[in-house]
Formats: C-alpha cells, sequence, structure tokens
C-alpha cells in the first residue's frame, strides 16, 4: 500500500513537472518561432513584409527537444556516474544543454534570417542580444523539468531506460504534445490577429503577418507573453496529463489482472478523452453554427 | 504537374519492380541473420513486422503541418514523421517497462502509451481551437464525417481547407499511436531478447551486468528504427494528411513495403552488432 501511494505521489510530482515543461517549451517555442507558423515568418519578407520577429525553426520542435533534454540527461548521468549530487548534475547537464540550445538559436536566426537577405529582410542585431536569452531561460525550464522528471521515473519507479535514452523518449514526447496544442494558438491568433477571431486564415492571405505593435514594431518577446496566456498553458495541460496518466495507470492498475489492469485502465481513458473530445466538437458546432447558411437550409428555416 | 515536370502528387501505385527489390532485400536479410544467427531469425521477422505497424500506423495520423498552424487545414499542426515520433515512443516507454511481464502485456502496454498521447494530444488541440480560437471542426476532404455523420462544408471558413480535428481525424490520432506503439516496443522486445541471450557469450560477462546495455542497446535500435519507418512513411505520405478517411491514406501498402525493406537491413545490423 505504501509503495503504491508512494508511486502516485511521484506520479503527481512528474505530472506537475510535465506540465511546467510543456508551458515553458512552447512559449519558449513561441518566442523563439521555432513551430510551423515560422512558415509564415519565412514567407513574410518574400511578400514585402520585412519584421522584426526572431526566427530560429530549421528544426522541428521534437527532434529538437529531443537532442536538449538527452543532451542534459547525458551529462546528468556521466556526473552521477562520478559521485555528484544528482540535483546538481541535474543543473548541470540542463546548463549545458541550454548552451548549446542558445549557439543553436543564434546560428539558426542569422542562417535563415541572412537568406531573406534578397527580399531586403535585415538581420538585426539587437534582437539577436534580447531574444535569444529569453528563449535560453525558458528552455532552461522546460529541459530541466523534463530531465528530472525523467530522473524521477528511473530512480523512484524503476523504470529499465537509462536516463540518457529516456531524455530522447520525453524530449521528443515534450516537442511534439507543445508544437500539436500551441502551434495553432501562435499561428492563427497571434501572427495574424488582425484577421476576424472563430475562422481560418484565408489561405491568400498568407505571409501578411502582424508587424506593428501598440508602439512601435512587434517583438517576439510580445508573442512570449500573448503565447503564455493561451497556448502555453495548454500545452502544460497537454504534457502533464500524458505524463500523469501514463505513470498512474500503471502504478494502480498493473497488479490487476497479472499486468492487463495497466491496460484495461488505459482504454477506458482513452474512451473517457474520446467522449469529452466528441462532446467538445458537438459544442463548437451548436454554439458557434454554420458560417454558410445557403449550405445548411435548416438553419434558415429555423430563423 | 509541379515545376519540375514531375505529377504533383506523389501517385498511388505500386512500382512491381521496387517491390520485388524491397522483397529480396528482407529475404537476403532474414537469410544472412539465419546463417549467421538461427536464433534470432524469429526476433528479426518481429522487427520487420514492428517496422511494417509503425509504418502502417503513421497514414492514420492527421496531420496538418504549417496550414493547420493557421487554420488553412485540418489536422494536428506539426510534422508527420514528428508527431507519430511522440506517440510511438511515448508507447515504447509503457511497452518497455511492461516487458517483464511477457510478450502480450508489453506490446498491448506499449499500444495503450502510444494511443493516449495521440488521445490526450488531439483532445488538447481541439480544445484550443474551439475555445481559443473559437474554430469548429471540418474536414476538407469528405463531405461528411464517417462515423458521426456530421456535414463540414457549412463550417468550413472561407478561403481554407477546414480546420481541427473531426471526430474521424480524432479516432484516426488514436488508431496511429496504438499501431506506433505497438510497433515499437515489438522491436523493442525482440531486439531485447536477442541482446540479453548474445551479450554474455559476446562479452564475456555475466548477464545481470550487461542487462543495462542491452535495455539501451535496444532502446537506441527502436528509437533509431521508429524513426526510419516514420520519416519513410512521411516521404510516402508527401506532407499533410488527414486520418484514414483521406484519399492518400490508400498509399499505405506502398509505405509498408519500403519499411519492411528498411526495418529488415536495420534490424540485420542492429543483430550483427553483437554476434559477429
Amino acid at each position: 500500500m505504501e509503495e503504491i501511494l508512494f508511486g502516485i505521489g511521484i506520479s503527481a510530482l512528474a505530472g506537475a513537472l510535465a506540465t511546467v515543461a510543456g508551458a515553458a517549451e512552447d512559449t519558449e517555442s513561441d518566442i523563439g518561432s521555432q513551430g510551423d507558423p515560422n512558415s509564415q515568418v519565412q514567407l513574410a519578407p518574400q511578400m514585402g513584409y520585412v519584421h522584426r520577429i526572431f526566427n530560429k525553426a530549421v528544426s522541428g520542435e521534437p527532434p529538437a527537444y529531443g537532442l536538449w533534454v538527452a543532451l542534459a540527461a547525458g551529462v546528468a548521468w556521466a556526473l552521477m556516474a562520478i559521485q555528484f549530487n544528482a540535483i546538481l548534475a541535474l543543473v548541470i547537464g540542463s546548463a549545458v544543454a541550454v548552451f548549446v540550445q542558445g549557439v543553436y538559436a543564434t546560428t539558426a536566426y542569422l542562417g535563415r534570417t541572412a537568406s531573406l537577405a534578397k527580399f531586403e529582410q535585415p538581420v538585426y542585431i539587437d534582437i539577436l542580444k534580447s531574444v535569444t536569452s529569453v528563449t535560453m531561460a525558458h528552455a532552461f525550464v522546460a529541459i530541466f523539468a523534463t530531465v528530472t522528471m525523467c530522473f524521477l521515473m528511473i530512480e523512484a519507479l524503476g523504470h529499465p531506460f537509462p536516463l540518457p535514452l529516456m531524455g530522447i523518449v520525453w524530449g521528443i514526447a515534450l516537442g511534439a504534445a507543445g508544437s500539436a496544442t500551441g502551434n495553432p494558438f501562435y499561428g492563427k491568433e497571434r501572427q495574424y490577429q488582425k484577421y476576424p477571431f472563430g475562422a481560418g486564415l484565408p489561405i491568400s492571405a498568407s505571409g501578411d503577418i502582424v508587424r506593428y505593435a501598440e508602439a512601435g514594431q512587434r517583438s517576439s518577446l510580445d508573442n512570449g507573453w500573448f503565447t503564455s496566456k493561451g497556448a502555453g498553458p495548454a500545452s502544460g495541460i497537454c504534457f502533464g496529463l500524458i505524463v500523469f496518466f501514463e505513470l498512474w495507470r500503471t502504478i494502480l492498475f498493473e497488479p490487476f489482472a497479472a499486468g492487463w489492469g495497466a491496460v484495461i485502465a488505459g482504454v477506458v481513458l482513452i474512451i473517457i478523452f474520446m467522449v469529452i473530445d466528441r462532446f467538445v466538437e458537438t459544442w463548437a458546432r451548436k454554439t458557434y453554427g454554420p458560417y454558410t447558411e445557403e449550405a445548411a437550409p435548416e438553419e434558415e428555416a429555423a430563423a | 504537374m509541379s515545376a519540375l515536370g514531375g505529377g504533383s502528387s506523389g501517385g498511388e501505385g505500386i512500382n512491381p519492380t521496387a517491390s520485388l527489390i524491397a522483397l529480396v532485400i528482407v529475404l537476403i536479410a532474414v537469410a544472412v541473420v539465419f546463417l549467421v544467427y538461427p536464433a534470432a531469425t524469429v526476433p528479426l521477422i518481429g522487427v520487420i513486422i514492428g517496422g511494417v505497424l509503425i509504418s502502417f500506423g503513421v497514414h492514420f495520423v492527421p496531420v496538418g503541418g504549417a496550414p493547420a498552424a493557421m487554420g488553412q487545414a485540418p489536422g494536428i499542426a506539426t510534422g508527420v514523421a514528428m508527431l507519430a515520433a511522440g506517440g510511438g515512443l511515448a508507447g515504447l516507454f509503457g511497452g518497455a517497462w511492461a516487458a517483464e511481464f511477457g510478450i502480450a502485456i508489453s506490446l498491448a502496454a506499449g499500444a495503450i502509451g502510444g494511443g493516449l498521447l495521440m488521445a490526450i494530444t488531439c483532445l488538447m488541440v481541439n480544445v484550443v481551437y474551439v475555445f481559443a480560437m473559437g474554430i469548429p471542426a471540418a474536414s476538407g476532404k469528405v463531405y461528411k464525417d464517417p462515423i458521426t455523420g456530421d456535414v463540414f462544408p457549412p463550417y468550413k471558413s472561407q478561403g481554407t481547407e477546414g480546420h481541427g480535428l473531426p471526430f474521424i481525424s480524432y479516432v484516426g490520432g488514436v488508431l496511429g499511436g496504438l499501431f506506433g506503439g505497438m510497433g515499437g516496443t515489438l522491436i523493442y522486445y525482440e531486439l531485447l531478447q536477442v541482446y540479453e541471450e548474445a551479450l554474455p557469450s559476446f562479452l564475456g560477462a555475466t548477464t545481470e551486468g550487461l542487462t543495462i546495455l542491452a535495455v539501451s542497446l535496444a532502446g537506441i535500435f527502436a528509437v533509431g528504427m521508429f524513426l526510419v519507418a516514420a520519416v519513410l512513411t512521411a516521404y510516402n505520405i508527401t506532407g499533410t494528411i488527414e486520418g484514414p478517411h483521406d484519399p492518400k491514406f490508400k498509399r499505405w501498402p506502398r509505405a509498408v513495403i519500403g519499411s519492411s525493406a528498411a526495418s529488415a537491413v536495420c534490424g540485420l545490423f542492429a543483430i550483427l552488432l553483437v554476434v559477429i
């Protein structure tokens, strides 16, 4: 019993760390513009819209975070092997990984932006100085929280994977969850804030991103401020739920039915999430209604 | 026609010569393993099946790429291989944890781990679309949802190909996670059996000291082979796919044939690493 309680406590702690990691990961990728919406940041100067948005999407978020978290985990693992204190090892590992992330962000911004020289897009050195350090700070939070979560899974819950391998697995999963959940909010709601709320962006408007703020030109730091109110927490909840339920169902239900208990619990959880999704989908259809009336004659008759 | 003079889409036909070459590669790989280390023949076949499962599963995952991030196309706003890897590796985490219970539970745990990640991710994608962006789900490829019967054209905003994740895409995402998680776990499990048996005689040490090495090798090869199969399939899909109702879904046999050859070669090297 005590063992199960301890396991559930560790699951909750890992879930909380994952939530922080997911929120920080998405905010980092939005400030640095690393997700799919960066296609618009790259496209804008080609359409004549010169801007001051950061641009570092030379890699997708999942492989990038797979690298950084695995790097942090690898360094921490090596330090622990020579009897370093675990917390200190995790901090040093994350710091080394963040240094690599900083080098990546700098070279990516310079390379991607310099490639737009023929469209008269300047490389702003002040952006490099002000934004890179902010993405590094967010990346540190995401990487440290994830690698600590991996450490807990191995040391406290007894997963057989070594720390660096665990880092790759959960780093890629972190990037996948963060980019999937957070990208639409940054892409549609922020980059195209001037277009009407409640509709997708017409394909013909591609490249016409918002470039001006209340005073002066929009900075990528403003994008972090905006997305940390929506996409960041949503990504955090997404990754936190994934980690928590993955651990919780295994720890609590694996002893039942010779191991099948965890599988059955997983199936039940998937069905519950499916029902919630269907509810959200039908709620949106009822509440927002169809865009075009002629294609929905029953709505017209009711009016 | 594209600017390069080729077809605008990847096509759906199967090239008989290429398929034959793939089959020969698979047979050669199996024959080599059978001659060098017969005990690893069945695990190699398991690895090939794992690659096939991953490749088939990736076709189910609704991926909208960059257009989905602006609400211009339905699906999840990230890359095909990336999302499938996220789901599949979460499955591998669960499957490896349950490996001590035997192959059946390990595979089931791997499948459920991948499916659960996709179920939560797809739900949160719809939550963001609906509650943060005010956009209902609509497919651009079909008139109505094959499962729920919801009609899509009135709910598709002007100038877009659709947006969000209709229920059929949600189910596709979960199925993709299930297949991916199961495939990745199968590769891990089969390689682990080979390594646990071959490493002690190969390195001349006890099994206990080599368990961590066997787990690490099997794990990293499983991750690598997962990415090989997923990226290969992403090339077959060419860009975005909405799920099982998308016409591109019919291309799966070609990716499955390609992935079986790629998995056979990768599996051959993974096994030869410890037996030669």
